[in-house]
């Protein structure tokens, strides 16, 4: 089908919603301060207290085991300067999209649906890391926030979605090959239309946009396979989400792109690095509990 | 004795990097009780002092009753379910496709390290149910081999006690197991299919007549060779392949380092390697 019919037919489905979910403004207002020279941390928690949610989360985010602070932290402030402001910001990120959507129960669980996502950014960090991409952050937020679409199936066509979902569970189809079949249109393009509406910078909405299709990525490819192999890696590892699926590394064009970037890689022991994220998954999950707990 | 979790990652990556066994951290404690045998049998007092023992040059006879303490040996039907699902979801109908598509219907497999034979007989029980579907009118040859000519013996009986069969589906159960005193008879439809040899995977000679299977399962097995004999074997299994085959190893076992020409074919819960 062809992504420009499919990205119609997107703006056409998102259109019709008028009550899509907004970020809420403090997170924003993190982000353009965090983007200034010489912010000061106390400026950062200041804006952050105001929002009481968010406050909570991030507390609650930084005591989980994922953060392993050697004693229990009670203080934003000193949450902040234990996680050092390049982390602030993927906190910040995280917690507000968290907020966006948690008071809608849509078709997938919401659980499963942040798990997904946190696992998708825990692997695209490591996987940056590996290949020595710039910006480890960057890497952590565009793995969170690349199915972002598959809320608004999940949320506003929830019995179609479920269908779909239900059509494909236990076989070897592609969750997004049965959105384009059924809905005419994507989980990237759609999440590309969110992603606008909230006037995200281009290099996450390339991500979203083309997760599954890095090589058509102008601005970070990149990234884009990062994201798109990190998706891969996490969805052999978890049952309750998109189909049965499988993949041959070596024929997947993120891989392509990854070497080409990094020759080294062809070294990497994927075995190991199999076996060290089967180990890595519960922690995933439990930071996903840690935050869902923290509305209190 | 308490494994604490810097000797623990120590011992897993000695391990890893001796054997290509991967212990993940929800195996600990399973290790940590593991180990305090051998460490009782070695005179070892500390987690650490194990550790050098493995690492003097006593160490590799030490790591075989390691390994031993650790595969137990034991081995059952539908061991590995992942694998199972794999091969029936996608591997199978995707090779049995490529060969109708050339005119082959024959299909092989190969359980090496076969041992009582439970492998072969849960993979000829899969597909003995694909019978009047996927794989009408094939032939189907799978072939069991194990350098211990007792086990081979057990295998051909085809007699098994309720450890081994705990893990059968009821669906295979009712129409393939008849219970007998407590002990179970696998029906002569399993047996069929399948044959036993005695086979020493290190005889070259021999090896080399292996030929053409479609997949090959040999699990916890090269766990007990060292790099340059596992390396030697695996290109065997690789030859031993058909073009598209599939080569599957035990959970949590690894590759890495033995063989480069393998790609990984990953599915959920785990990786295969195709030729």
């Amino acid at each position: 089908m062809d992504k420009l019919e499919m990205i119609a037919k997107a703006e056409q489905l998102v259109g019709k919603v008028d009550d899509l979910p907004t970020i809420p403004a403090v997170a924003t207002q993190v982000l353009q301060l965090l983007d200034q020279p010489e912010v000061q941390i106390e400026e950062v928690a200041d804006l952050m207290l105001s929002d009481q949610v968010m406050t909570a989360r991030v507390m609650k985010m930084i005591n989980s085991p994922v953060y392993k602070p050697g004693h229990r932290i009670s203080s934003l402030k000193r949450a902040l300067v234990y996680l050092g402001l390049r982390h602030i910001r993927e906190v910040a990120l995280t917690t507000s999209f968290i907020s966006a959507f948690d008071e809608k129960s849509g078709a997938a669980g919401i659980g499963t649906f942040w798990e997904h996502s946190f696992g998708v950014g825990m692997v695209s960090k490591i996987i940056a890391e590996k290949i020595g991409y710039i910006d480890l952050e960057r890497a952590y937020i565009a793995g969170v926030i690349h199915d972002i679409g598959e809320v608004f199936f999940s949320n506003y066509l929830r019995d179609e979605f479920q269908q779909v979902m239900d059509g494909i569970k236990d076989k070897p189809v592609k969750l997004v090959d049965a959105e384009a079949e059924h809905f005419g249109t994507t989980h990237c393009e759609i999440g590309l239309c969110m992603a606008r509406k909230w006037n995200f910078p281009e290099s996450y909405c390339e991500v979203i946009a083309y997760h599954h299709t890095p090589t058509e990525a102008t601005i970070d490819p990149v990234l884009c396979a990062i994201v798109n192999l990190a998706d891969l890696f996490y969805s052999v590892r978890e049952l309750n989400y998109g189909g049965w699926v499988s993949f041959n590394l070596y024929e997947e064009p993120s891989w392509q792109i990854l070497k080409s970037m990094s020759p080294d890689l062809v070294q990497l022991d994927i075995e190991r690095f199999c076996y060290e994220l089967d180990d890595a998954i519960p922690h995933v999950k439990n930071l996903v509990t840690s935050i869902f707990n923290s509305q209190e | 004795m308490s494994i604490s979790d810097k000797d623990f990652e120590q011992l897993r990556d000695f391990i890893y990097n001796l054997c290509g066994m991967y212990f993940h951290s929800t195996k600990k404690y399973f290790l940590e009780s593991r180990l305090s045998r051998r460490m009782e049998a070695t005179g070892t007092k500390t987690h650490m002092d194990y550790y050098q023992f493995l690492k003097s040059p006593r160490g590799a006879e030490e790591l075989k009753y390691l390994m031993d303490e650790i595969t137990t040996n034991e081995t059952y039907f539908f061991r590995n379910v992942p694998q199972l699902n794999a091969l029936e979801t996608k591997l199978l109908p995707e090779i049995v496709e490529a060969k109708s598509r050339m005119g082959f219907r024959k299909l092989r497999i190969w359980s090496a390290g076969s041992s009582s034979g439970e492998e072969a007989y849960t993979l000829s029980m899969i597909l003995l149910e694909k019978r009047a579907t996927l794989l009408k009118d094939w032939i189907i040859e799978i072939v069991g081999t194990d350098i211990n000519e007792t086990v081979i013996a057990q295998a051909k009986e085809g007699v098994f006690n309720a450890y081994s069969v705990r893990n059968i589906p009821d669906l295979y159960k009712r129409k393939y197991i008849k219970e007998d005193n407590g002990k179970f008879i696998l029906s002569p439809e399993v047996k069929k299919f399948v044959t036993f040899n005695k086979l020493n995977l290190y005889d070259d000679s021999k090896m080399i007549f292996m030929k053409s299977f479609d997949f090959i399962f040999c699990a916890n097995v090269l766990i007990y060779f060292d790099t340059a004999s596992k390396s030697k074997v695996v290109q065997h299994f690789y030859n031993n392949l058909q073009p598209y085959g599939y080569f599957f190893v035990g959970q949590s076992e690894s590759l890495h380092g033995v063989n480069d020409k393998f790609k990984t074919v990953h599915f959920p819960g785990g990786f295969t390697y195709k030729k």
